[in-house]
């Protein structure tokens, strides 16, 4: 017995709604294509088929709801990229951009000794971060999966939280810690064991390497948590059952399986750090200097916003080439545990 | 089950360890409340008496109202905006079998493996290609762009956990498309609306570098806060204004965290 | 419901209809009324925006436009006045914008800003005329930029950790100093002392000799450099700390450090100090009156007189000066007869655009390490 369709408000309230939760999936199957026939106003046949068949269409049907943050999301990624790389082989002189094709920005961005010598800075201490970051994470995101028995909300809320103030501040504060008469010189020097501040905590690539550390831990704990949380205890008994002690166990089942979430962990890190300029700006002194500082100039005080592109489409390239790199590797070294 | 029974007794060492982590966690950040009532212009040790005089300054200086405003402003326009766009995300993938699903989640999960700097300086070409005019709005559309993934992942997680029959059931009752959502689906996925929304806010509220960039006349604050650090007489005012930002984040994540992880019963740490 | 048990419920899905409507209702006002809020808050005196070095954007130079307006105008800052115009040239509108007297005739060039009107500036009168009439800064009597301090930059250096033979740029080159140097990322303040120290007069800078001799003294400063910047906090707080003991700054930071009771002395280098003058402009689409405003302000006695006293600087405003003995002036390293330390400053000289970029680019170059 089917009700009217027409009717705006259903007879029963909500909560007798919430109750009917056991209606079983071949009724819901049902009428979830009986459900939405069109209102009784006629319509030609073909107009009904196609409507029907748009309503039979779990894709179609899908894609509809799906379209307007499909359609925003894709207009405003691809259209900026578009004029970016269109930018990239015009050329500026001054403050006026010539508008014809030329390949010129890209031969510095591979000719020029700076740019490479920044691009494997970069990549160095991107990646220094990324891999020391995820190995102090890591035994932090163990304690909370295995030995947390109570409060693990707590726990993860507490490991997460700092990642959400102010990352400016936050830079500035290690700036503070590092520094000359700073938190950790004027507390070795007072406690006798060193006798000249450490000049090399500050304004050096070190810092920069520390202080990105510091402010992607809390974020990129996360993946490490969520794999190790998940990792079916059962396999570690298992595992014991057949002979492993604690150490072999860790490193055949533990690890493995918490290896997605590791190299997401490492993922999570190496991007937004590679295109980091606030930091190297703050800490990194004359040697810190990252690529992106070079991209903000460009389209700042050196106003040549057609080389920034260029460099900017490299760093998206090498940023790429990287992450399918360390997928791919990751595969085939998950491919031959198994 | 005593062979698990070693991962059960206290890890003495690893919990010094958590307790440290935590400590290299919280300590810096705990610098900038302390120097926010030291008696000097200077950041340094050792420290020099007590005042709130910062306090008092901060609270009376108009530029940072503005900014403060301009990021509220923001905030809240691209927290809703892309939450909204965020449930149209989610419901889809969740509630439908979409043909080439995986591609369609990449495009939008893009933002995530972007760095930031570059979607600032994509959008800032075009916009200016464009002759639109830099602005808070240009600042929002930015920051909608970023909000979005998030949104999405966090919805997804609240469409997923949320029974279908039940949706079913309404429309089976006479319900057509939007009262099913609003009268069933909105209510049991609301607290995951509500961490998308706090998740989206604070993401742009603190987000600096895209707004360096796409910004015009007027700051938000992480931009101001930045043009901060170059004056002597402002700076303990802007540790304090960071104090104060600190503890109001703090409280609203963790509520955030703590609805989310409430209306599933697990710590649900996935998905920022 | 208490709030407690209200989150509670909202956890647990059991909230009612009519509770989470009403929530959203609220959420739904506050959005709506947020971008309203700001419109009625603002007042005229703010609409107006001075775009500034940092450290000028404080109301102590605005007493006699909040006197009339009731606020200040709002700020906005640059790094460096190639920064400034760059981003103007981009569509940034400002009312006022401080540029220095080597940068005028480029802002001129670009079309973006309209002369001054002397009559509507009731402090005119006693600006320092030696200040306006700068070559290509006069059209029909009126200014392009009204001049509203003058400074030098210099070395900073603390008194306690090294004493130097004689007062000179070698500081900033001195070997033994390694690591404890700090001078102006910007090159041009930068570029043009190390001109000093190169010995090249200013007059023929933009020779393809000099500048490689500048560029080469440059290249052989940066090991010893530990920090480049273009904020004076950095610097202050480095050479507060002890973590320089020299850098490259403006007269305000010495001022101010010692004013801290940090034992500083604001060098007079033997060489010649790098001296210059900045001043207002006015861009083409200001609102006139306020801009007018702000300028006057900017040259009123009560600035000069903050200016002298609290940076360290020359006010253009020559009454300014009278309100300080010679003593005090004498310890800022002003004079009274501002006109012959002006005479014996060295003065920028305006460059073409292409030069300006090509330096800018070299001497980023460098920095990097090349």
């Amino acid at each position: 017995m089917r009700p009217a369709r027409l009717s705006r408000r259903p007879a029963a309230p909500v909560g007798a709604l919430l109750r009917l939760s056991d209606q079983g999936e071949d009724h819901v199957a049902q009428s979830a294509t009986l459900g939405d026939r069109p209102a009784a106003s006629a319509s030609p046949a073909t107009r009904r088929s196609l409507a029907t068949r748009f309503r039979r269409s779990d894709s179609l049907r899908g894609y509809a709801l799906l379209s307007p943050t499909l359609l925003v999301m894709a207009i405003a990624m691809c259209a900026p990229t578009a004029m970016m790389v269109a930018l990239s082989f015009w050329v500026q002189s001054g403050f006026d951009i010539t508008a014809t094709f030329t390949l010129q920005n890209y031969e510095q961005v591979f000719s020029n000794p700076i740019f490479e010598a920044l691009f494997l800075r970069t990549i160095a201490i991107s990646g220094t971060c990324a891999v020391a970051t995820v190995l102090i994470a890591y035994p932090m995101a163990y304690y909370v999966a295995f030995h947390v028995k109570k409060n693990k909300l707590v726990w993860v809320i507490l490991m997460t939280l700092p990642f959400w103030t102010s990352y400016l501040l936050r830079v500035f504060a290690w700036k503070v810690v590092l520094g000359y008469n700073g938190a950790i010189n004027s507390g070795l020097m007072s406690l006798g064991l060193i006798s000249e501040p450490l000049e090399f905590l500050l304004y050096s690539p070190e810092a920069v390497v520390i202080t990105l550390a510091h402010a992607w831990a809390a974020f990129a704990i996360l993946p490490i948590y969520v794999s190790l949380e998940k990792i079916d205890r059962s396999l570690l008994e298992a595992a014991s059952d057949l002979g492993d002690g604690p150490v072999a166990r860790f490193f055949r089942v533990t690890l493995p399986l918490s290896a997605p979430g590791v190299i997401a962990a490492l993922f999570l890190i190496f991007i937004p750090t590679f295109g980091d300029f606030v930091t190297p700006a703050l800490v990194g002194g004359p040697d810190g200097l990252m690529l992106a500082n070079i991209v903000q100039k460009m389209f700042g005080k050196l106003n040549n916003w057609p080389l920034g592109s260029a460099l900017a489409i490299a760093m998206m390239a090498i940023v790429t080439i990287l992450c399918v790199s360390l997928i791919w590797l990751s595969r085939k070294a998950q491919e031959r545990m198994i | 089950m005593s062979k698990l029974a070693h991962l059960q007794r206290p890890n003495r060492p690893l919990m010094i360890y958590a307790i440290v982590y935590l400590a290299f966690l919280y300590l810096p950040v705990a610098l900038l409340p302390m120097f926010s009532f030291n008696d000097s212009i200077y950041i340094r040790f050792p420290l020099e008496g007590f005042t709130t005089k910062w306090y008092a300054e901060m609270f009376g200086d108009r530029q940072m109202h503005a900014a403060l405003r301009n990021s509220i402003q923001v905030g809240v326009i691209a927290s809703v905006t892309a939450t909204i766009l965020g449930i149209f995300g989610a419901k889809a993938v969740t509630r439908f079998r979409i043909k080439g699903v995986k591609p369609v989640l990449g495009v939008i999960m893009l933002p995530l493996v972007i760095p930031p700097i570059i979607m600032g300086v994509a959008l800032l070409i075009l916009l200016t290609q464009a002759d639109i005019k830099l602005s808070l709005w240009t600042v929002t559309m930015g920051h909608i762009l970023i909000c979005v993934p998030f949104s999405i992942v966090t919805l997804m997680a609240s469409f997923e956990g949320f029974d279908k029959s039940m949706e079913e059931a309404a429309a089976d009752l006479g319900d057509n498309a939007w009262w099913t959502f609003w009268r069933v689906t909105f209510p049991m996925v609301f607290p995951g609306i509500l961490a998308s929304l706090l998740l989206c806010f604070t993401i742009s509220f603190d987000e600096f570098i895209m707004a360096f960039f796409l910004a015009g006349t007027e700051q938000t604050l992480p931009i101001f806060i930045y043009s901060q650090l170059r004056f002597p007489q402002k700076l303990p005012g802007v540790l304090a204004l960071g104090a104060c930002i600190i503890t109001v984040t703090f409280v609203v994540v963790f509520l955030a965290q703590w609805l989310r992880g409430r209306s599933f019963g697990t710590p649900q740490a996935g998905g920022e | 419901m208490k709030i407690k048990d209200k989150v509670k419920a909202y956890g647990q899905g059991e909230l009612s209809r009519r509770d989470m409507l009403s929530a959203m209702a609220a959420v739904g006002v506050t959005v709506a009324m947020v971008p309203a809020a700001p419109r009625s808050a603002k007042a005229a005196g703010s609409d107006a925006t001075y775009f500034t070095w940092g450290g000028y954007d404080i109301p102590e130079l605005f007493q006699p436009y909040i006197a009339k307006h009731g606020e200040p105008p709002s700020f906005s800052t640059f790094g460096g006045s190639e920064e400034g115009l760059t981003k103007m040239r981009a569509g940034f509108v400002a009312d006022v914008a401080h540029p220095c007297n080597q940068a005028v005739p480029r802002w001129v060039a670009t079309g973006l800003f309209q002369p001054v009107d002397p009559a509507k500036l009731s402090n005119w009168e006693n600006v320092i005329p030696s200040l306006y009439q700068l070559e290509g800064n006069m059209e029909d009597g009126r200014p392009y930029m009204v001049p509203m301090e003058w400074g030098q930059t210099s070395v900073t250096y603390r008194t306690d950790l090294i004493s130097p033979e004689e007062e000179s740029w070698d500081i900033l080159w001195n070997p033994e100093h390694e690591g404890r140097l700090g001078v102006i990322a910007s090159a041009g303040d930068t570029w043009w002392c190390a001109a000093i120290k190169a010995g090249v007069p200013f007059e023929e800078i933009a020779t393809e000799e000099n500048f490689q001799k500048v560029a080469a003294v440059l290249r052989e400063q940066r090991p010893l450099i530990r920090t480049y910047t273009d904020d004076m906090t950095t610097l202050e707080q480095a050479l507060a700390s002890g973590e320089l003991v020299a850098a490259m700054t403006w007269n305000e930071s010495a001022v101010k450090l010692r004013g801290e009771g940090v034992p500083v002395k604001f060098a007079d280098p033997k060489e010649g100090a790098l001296t210059w003058v900045c001043g207002a402009m006015m861009h083409k689409d200001a609102d006139v009156d306020l801009a007018h405003d702000i300028i006057d302000s900017l040259i009123s006695v009560e600035s000069g007189t903050f200016l002298i006293g609290d940076y360290g600087y020359g006010s253009s405003n020559a009454k300014a000066f009278e309100q300080f003995s010679e003593e005090q002036l004498a310890n800022l390293g002003l004079s009274s007869n501002p006109t012959d330390v002006l005479k014996a400053g060295k003065f920028q000289i305006p460059q073409s655009q292409e030069f300006e970029t090509k330096m800018n680019q070299e001497f980023e170059n460098i920095k990097a390490g090349f």
